[in-house]
């Protein structure tokens, strides 16, 4: 898919403007502060329901208004463009596609796939497991939307066990063991294959892009064995009873989940590499995410791409490129001084951006 | 106007009714025969006074028990357990249960504040165990408040001797493949059933 053209209302600090899309790379040039980055976001929100820079949607509207829209025309290679619209007003959002409104954002997702590398990625390599989980749990999402729906029956069945352990409702917490498990053992059987099949999809890219000389692996660490069965884990919970009604939440389960790094004879790769090698760890999980998706659904996601290349020394900055999957479309971002005339090929669109103005930069 | 605006103010807090339907619905009571609109008024207003619960089962009724509670060719070894009043309506639309009905009032949802001592789940045990019904056909609604609620009756049961049972889920009958969700199609393929 491509998004051939977007439109902005009242969003952020872009100009009510249709910007034509319709190139299989973007190049978005400008001064920092000017909306590149806002416009990654409106390209994002379009393809993904909701924004990658803020979790509340009313943040995203122009200072002093009360709504904001989005809309998109996408060419999926039929003879008919599709369109999207995201629509904020009165607290509420909508979500339209060709004019009907979409019930699940999911929905969405599986239709419109997309993959945003932003300078948030970092905390994926170094930050604390549950951004690991985060990152695992969107890969999954993009691949398979009945992972969606596992992980909110499993967090929805958490919460209700937590709130009457809090309660200390153990005869509610007894049947909620069985819903905990249920849930929980099936995502952690889809989290097993996903790591199994992400394995080889990242240590080769990071390998071919760090030349570390070593490989460097996904290992999963669920918080309850995959061989085990619901039964098990019903007794796991019951052993633990008193603890957790001490404690007033559930110690065990996906939740705690952890996903390493791991280098091959070294141990957790995050605990003894550089900086700049934790920033190339975090590129090349979005890379391995994108080829991930594209090679599970058939469907390869746009990339957006959110200054990355300013992180990588020149010669890394090549391999990365040379490393992206070939996408129907893909979003760069930069700032003047840097060299993106080396990446521009004949059709690809450059816009200089100005104060949330796209001027477009021919030749 | 407004007598009108103020018609319009009501009915548009009726569920599934926004301010355009409603004022669609007020012009047209302005039009309809006056008998009509006379007659609408007396059920709305006489509804609350002639409905109640019925007192073995908790679904709607006009008398102290309701049409299912009161028919002595219904099968009183067979209840069937749904969150709603309302739940009974629609299952006895199919004219498929021949049982007798007993409702929970809502479903446990301690996010909600709501325990299993704010549903009828005791009487439901003690009319199991006092009334020789042999059989429970659970019929909450296939979420993890549903099943939770399902699971908790069940558990609430055991001792009783009263063989419990869930409504199957699935693709619906009639239904097309094409245009069932994921989780229909994955909850139809754990449940299938041999031929």
């Amino acid at each position: 898919m491509r998004l051939v053209s977007i439109e902005t209302r009242s969003f952020r600090n872009l100009e009510d403007r249709p910007v034509d899309t319709d190139a299989e790379r973007v190049f978005l040039v400008g001064e920092n502060g000017q909306g590149k980055s806002n416009f990654l976001d409106a390209a994002y929100t379009l393809c993904f329901g909701a924004s990658f820079r803020s979790a509340l949607d009313g943040e995203a509207a122009r200072k002093g208004q009360k709504a904001w829209g989005l809309g998109a025309y996408v060419d999926d290679g039929c003879a008919v463009q599709r369109s999207i619209r995201v629509l904020w007003e009165e607290g509420a959002k909508r979500i339209l596609e060709d004019g009907k409104r979409v019930a699940d954002r999911k929905e969405l997702v599986a239709r419109n796939p997309a993959v945003v590398f932003c300078h948030e990625d970092f905390t994926f390599a170094s930050g604390e497991p549950e951004r690991r989980r985060f990152f695992f749990d969107q890969t999954a999402s993009l691949a398979s939307a009945d992972y969606v729906d596992r992980l909110r029956s499993y967090r929805r069945a958490l919460r209700m066990r937590n709130a009457s352990l809090r309660e200390g409702r153990v005869d509610v917490v007894e049947v909620l063991d069985e819903q905990v498990a249920e849930h929980g053992l099936a995502l952690t059987k889809a989290r097993a294959g996903l790591a199994a099949r992400f394995d080889p999809v990242f240590a080769e890219r990071f390998e071919s892009v760090s030349r570390i000389g070593t490989r460097v692996g996904l290992e999963y660490r669920p918080s309850w064995p995959v061989e085990l069965g619901i039964r098990d884990i019903v007794e796991r919970l019951r052993s633990k009873r008193r603890e957790e009604l001490t404690m007033a939440t559930t110690l065990s389960g996906p939740h705690r989940d952890r996903f390493r790094f791991a280098q091959e004879g070294a141990g957790d790769f995050s605990d003894s590499a550089s900086t700049g090698q934790l920033r190339l760890l975090a590129l090349t999980l979005r890379v391995a995410q994108a080829v991930f998706a594209s090679e599970e659904t058939g469907r390869p996601p746009i990339l957006l791409l959110d200054d990355v290349l300013l992180e990588l020394d020149p010669e890394k900055r090549r391999r990365f490129m040379e490393a992206l999957p070939s996408t129907p479309q893909a979003f760069f971002t930069f700032l003047p001084g840097e060299q993106w005339e080396a990446y521009r090929t004949a059709s690809t669109l450059v816009y200089w951006t100005d104060d949330g103005r796209f001027a477009r930069k021919e030749g | 106007m407004k007598a009108i605006e103020e018609l319009v103010g009501l009915l548009s807090r009726l569920p599934g009714i926004g301010k355009k339907s409603a004022a669609r619905i007020a012009f047209h009571l302005l039009r309809v025969d006056g008998s009509y609109a006379a007659a609408l008024a007396e059920r709305i207003e006489g509804i609350q006074a002639r409905v109640r619960l019925c007192s073995v089962c908790g679904a709607y009724a006009e008398d102290d028990t309701c049409e299912a509670c009161s028919d002595p060719r219904r099968d009183r070894s067979t209840v069937c357990v749904v969150e709603q009043p309302q739940d009974v309506l629609t299952l006895e639309a199919s004219r498929e249960w021949r049982g007798l009905y007993h409702v929970l009032g809502g479903l446990i949802s301690p996010l909600d504040g709501v325990g299993p001592e704010r549903l009828r789940i005791g009487t439901l045990v003690a009319r199991v165990r006092n009334e020789g019904v042999r059989e429970v056909v659970l019929a909450t609604n296939p979420t993890v408040e549903g099943d939770t609620t399902a699971l908790y009756v069940k558990k609430a049961l055991e001792g009783t001797g009263a063989n419990v049972s869930r409504l199957a889920t699935g693709i619906p009958v009639g239904g097309d493949l094409e245009y069932a969700d994921r989780l229909t199609i994955a909850r139809s393929f754990r449940h299938r059933t041999i031929l």
